[in-house]
């Protein structure tokens, strides 16, 4: 993924530590969290912490930014033993924290932003003048190039991280966390993100990196601290790990990192548009007249930055959000004004971006959602508007089971259930029903290393029965790994397509709407 | 996650068992508290409590009036119950009940000469007028955004007014008491007889609209839709399931229940529309809709509770010193104990959260 450097990651002895957590332990009723964790920073240092989703790291980071309180267990900065009550403490003590989720106030500018809450004042009154200059100083000062007087509102996604950065730096932050900063980031801002960490920790800064992504961390981290099951399981020099020894850590088992994609038989178009034009939630153009072309037995692929118009692509080919302009056409007939249940009935499914608020409705039992796209149709519906129970609770006992969602039983609320095995419930639902075609988004998000691996297959598989499935992915990697053909959004048109061999390059500048200007109609 | 016990029988009680605990708890705790208020008063909490029991339970007179406070609470409960399953609160049940009184005693009067083949149209009738209320609300809910808090509460003055002025001026009757004329004897609801007093056959005709309206939640289709729709509008739209239509439904049906519980009571009860009517038993259902944790036999259950303690009241103000508002101060307990679970967390401990999750009822029940 990203090309791999190498970094010091010499022997630790002799640096000085500045921060070490020993033993803590965090429960949240019947549920451990943190089984007596352990770990250890030293000046300068990368130090990634990888886990799954639900492994534990993103306690760990809370309860060291002081917004959950340890059962047990001790916190040393530089040595001293402290008590991190809340965020302020963390920050007195020198942690800044940069969350997955920005916190920052859209319409204020950067200097604004970054003196939030620690502002310069003259006399009663902020000093806006000052806090400008002293924004400009710190960019200066740790090459993180921002416009202090810019609109938060305005900035791409990899400037407004910067300004998280800044903005713990304005604190004199000394530890740094960064929450799985990569996830909204082009392969381009990935690297401008590595470079900046490189020139922190260079200024005696110590960073740790929270992510679920292996490659990652292979790049950028002195030494990697691998949590499973709320357990600390290893910390290895990054010198001397691959990305399967660490796959294998993550996981406890051996993982295909890799799918094999067999070969398969193309046939007719099954699911398509022609330049559809859709609305965002806010009413800005989102879909600005795209062409697209799915035929049986392949995957085509989206690959692009988030925001630039796929999920309002996917609601339209889906049915659940409305096209202004143009056609859809689903194994060849037009549907461009059917709703979402009569897609589905004639074939369509769709495994949304948002599990929790789209794909399921969590304080349903898995039965019922099970049936939330076919409670309408025989066998589940019979006359007078009824609906059977007993059948849907059957029936999704044996989906479940298929599709190796645990716990498989059919009375258990959705959301009870990990990221991964909500996934799994949902693909149980979507691809049971023998579809057409299938339009998957972001089918992998936040689930973990074994679900991934799950849910590739059963794709794949979809994909050698000739169906038509549209992926649509943020994950690099996945999009390239299982599609036929690749096509990047931006800003809502289709800018390119390209191979499955595409390389970080090519598709970077696409994604970055830097490409060779092929048109989306 | 959920106890898996041999037969569905089995499951529907343990179910029903977690979901009453939690309630029944809240209602112990409110009478110790209320022990407490009657001892600071110099009374003794023993001797009023035991009066308020059995002027609720105590004699065929006493189950009677508990049976006619009930009845009109399970429809005005059901009313809220209903809406909330599909997210929506509905406050507008004291005009919706109402609507579907005056609408009673209207055709009680006007339809008298069918005799008694008239009375299942009369209620029909009342149901009808109380669905077509409800609508409108729901329609400006679902159509133009406007809340369906407010302007339900907003409808209930349009509807008070409204009957209020129908019953004394077209529909005046002409006895002296102000109010519509009676309706035909041979209409109304038989009572039961067995010294119960005034308490009639609409008690039943209540608990069949819980039966109903509990088939309809989760053995309908729409159901199904007003409930995805309650518990997450994101998905019920992913999944197809038109979310502006399902709204006005849900607050037309629970006003439905409304209309006609506002029937039963005058056709069962005064055999007209006095004025003033009987009041507060739409904002009571929604008391007794969040004590019967939103599922229509947890309504019947907790508009039981209210019935009891209101005939209960005026026996113990007569025994004891305690007076009439000793009720209010317990139902207004029982009711912070019941949506304040947090409360009842820090009072009994961490243990208690299992008994206040709100969906084990709907999970024991609902299957």
């Amino acid at each position: 993924m990203v090309e791999k450097r190498t970094r010091g990651g010499g022997p630790s002895a002799g640096i000085p530590k500045v921060l070490e957590m020993k033993g803590v332990t965090k429960t949240f009723g019947s549920v451990t969290a943190n089984d007596d964790v352990s770990l250890v920073l030293h000046r300068g240092e990368i130090l990634g912490l990888l886990g799954e989703n639900g492994a534990g790291k993103s306690t760990l980071m809370k309860i060291l930014y002081g917004l959950y309180k340890p059962d047990s267990g001790t916190i040393f900065v530089d040595g001293e033993e402290v008590q991190i009550r809340d965020p302020k403490d963390a920050v007195r003590r020198g942690i800044g924290m940069v969350h997955q989720h920005f916190t920052l106030i859209p319409p204020l500018t950067v200097a604004e932003n970054i003196v939030l809450g620690a502002e310069p004042r003259k006399g009663g009154a902020l000093d806006l003048n000052r806090a400008i200059k002293e924004t400009e100083e710190l960019s200066e000062r740790y090459g993180l190039k921002v416009d202090p007087r810019a609109r938060v509102a305005d900035l791409s996604v990899g400037v407004q991280q910067r300004v998280e950065i800044l903005k713990a730096l304005y604190r004199d932050a000394r530890i740094l966390i960064l929450d799985e900063p990569t996830a909204v980031l082009t392969p381009q801002e990935t690297e401008d993100l590595y470079g900046t960490l490189e020139e922190l920790v260079a200024d005696g800064l110590s960073i740790i990196l929270i992510t679920h992504k292996l490659g990652e961390l292979l790049g950028v981290s002195d030494n990697i601290t691998i949590i499973r099951d709320g357990r600390v399981v290893d910390t290895v020099k990054t010198s001397e790990t691959n990305e399967g020894a660490l796959a294998r850590l993550m996981v406890g088992r051996e993982v295909l990192l890799r799918v094999e994609k067999g070969a398969s038989e193309v046939g007719a178009p099954r699911l398509a548009a022609e330049g559809i034009v859709v609305l965002s939630s806010t009413g800005a153009t989102a879909v600005h007249g795209v062409d697209v072309e799915v035929r049986a037995g392949e995957i085509l692929g989206v690959a692009g930055v988030d925001g630039n118009g796929q999920v309002e692509l996917a609601e339209a080919l889906a049915g659940t959000r409305r096209v202004e302009e143009g056609r859809v056409y689903l194994d060849g007939e037009e549907v461009t004004g059917l709703g979402a249940d009569e897609r589905q009935e004639q074939g369509l499914a769709y495994v949304p971006e948002d599990r929790s608020h789209k794909g399921l409705v969590q304080d349903f039992s898995l039965w019922e959602n099970n049936a939330l796209k076919t409670y309408d149709e025989p066998p589940f519906s019979g006359r007078f508007g009824r609906i059977f129970p007993k059948i849907m609770r059957r029936r999704a006992a044996e989906n479940l089971k298929a599709y190796d969602v645990r716990p498989s039983d059919p009375d258990a609320r959705a959301g009870s259930l990990s990221g991964g095995n909500q996934q799994k419930a949902i693909l149980a639902r979507e691809l049971s029903g023998d579809p057409k075609a299938i339009i998957a988004a972001q089918p992998t998000r936040g689930v973990d290393v074994g679900a991934i691996e799950f849910i590739h297959r059963q794709l794949l598989e979809q994909r050698e029965e000739g169906k038509a499935i549209l992926l649509i992915s943020l994950e690099l990697e996945e999009v390239r790994s299982l599609s036929d053909r690749i096509v990047v959004m931006y800003d809502g048109r289709i800018v390119g397509e390209v191979g499955p061999n595409a390389t970080d390059e090519e598709l970077g500048l696409l994604m970055a709407g830097r490409g060779s200007g092929v048109g989306g109609r | 996650m959920t106890a898996r016990s041999g037969s569905v029988f089995g499951r529907l009680l343990a179910g029903a068992g977690g979901a009453l605990l939690f309630p029944v708890l809240a209602i112990l705790i409110s009478f110790a508290i209320g022990a407490v208020i009657i001892l600071a008063t110099g009374n003794d909490p023993l001797a009023a409590y035991s009066a308020l029991i059995s002027g609720a339970f105590g004699s065929p007179a006493a189950i009677g009036r508990t049976l006619v406070n009930t009845t009109p609470l399970i429809f005005t409960g059901l009313a809220v119950a209903v809406a909330f399953r599909a997210g929506l609160f509905n406050i507008g049940g004291e005009g919706q009940f109402y609507i579907g009184a005056v609408t009673a005693a209207w055709l009680g009067v006007s339809l008298g000469f069918l005799g008694p083949i008239a009375l299942p149209v009369v209620l029909v009738a009342c149901v009808v007028t109380g669905f077509l209320w409800g609508a409108i609300p729901g329609a400006l809910k679902a159509y133009f955004g406007a809340h369906e808090v407010i302007t339900t509460i907003m409808l209930n003055f349009i509807a008070i007014n409204l009957t209020v002025y129908l019953a004394l001026n077209p529909l005046r009757g002409s006895s002296l008491v102000p109010g519509t004329e009676n309706v035909a004897a041979a209409l109304r609801i038989p009572v039961l007889g067995f010294g119960l007093g005034r308490a009639n056959l609409g008690i039943f005709l209540g608990i069949l609209a819980a039966v109903a309206a509990y088939l309809l939640l989760w053995r309908t289709k729409r159901g199904f839709q007003i409930r995805a729709v309650g518990l997450s509008p994101g998905a019920a739209n992913y999944a197809g399931i038109p979310i502006g239509r399902n709204t006005v439904l849900a607050i037309a049906i629970g006003a439905a229940f409304a209309g006609l519980g506002g029937g039963v009571e005058v056709m069962g009860v005064y055999g007209k529309m006095a004025v003033p009517f009987v009041s507060n038993v739409g904002f009571n259902g929604i008391g007794v809709a969040l004590l019967g944790r939103n599922h229509p036999f947890g309504v019947v259950l907790g508009a039981l509770v209210f019935g009891g303690l209101f005939s209960g009241a005026q026996e113990m103000q007569f025994q004891t010193d305690v007076p009439l508002s000793l009720t209010v101060v317990l139902l207004a307990v029982i009711l912070l104990l019941v949506t304040a679970t947090k409360l009842v967390e820090l009072i009994l401990g961490k243990r208690a959260r299992v008994l206040t999750s709100g969906t084990r009822l709907e999970r024991g029940l609902g299957q």
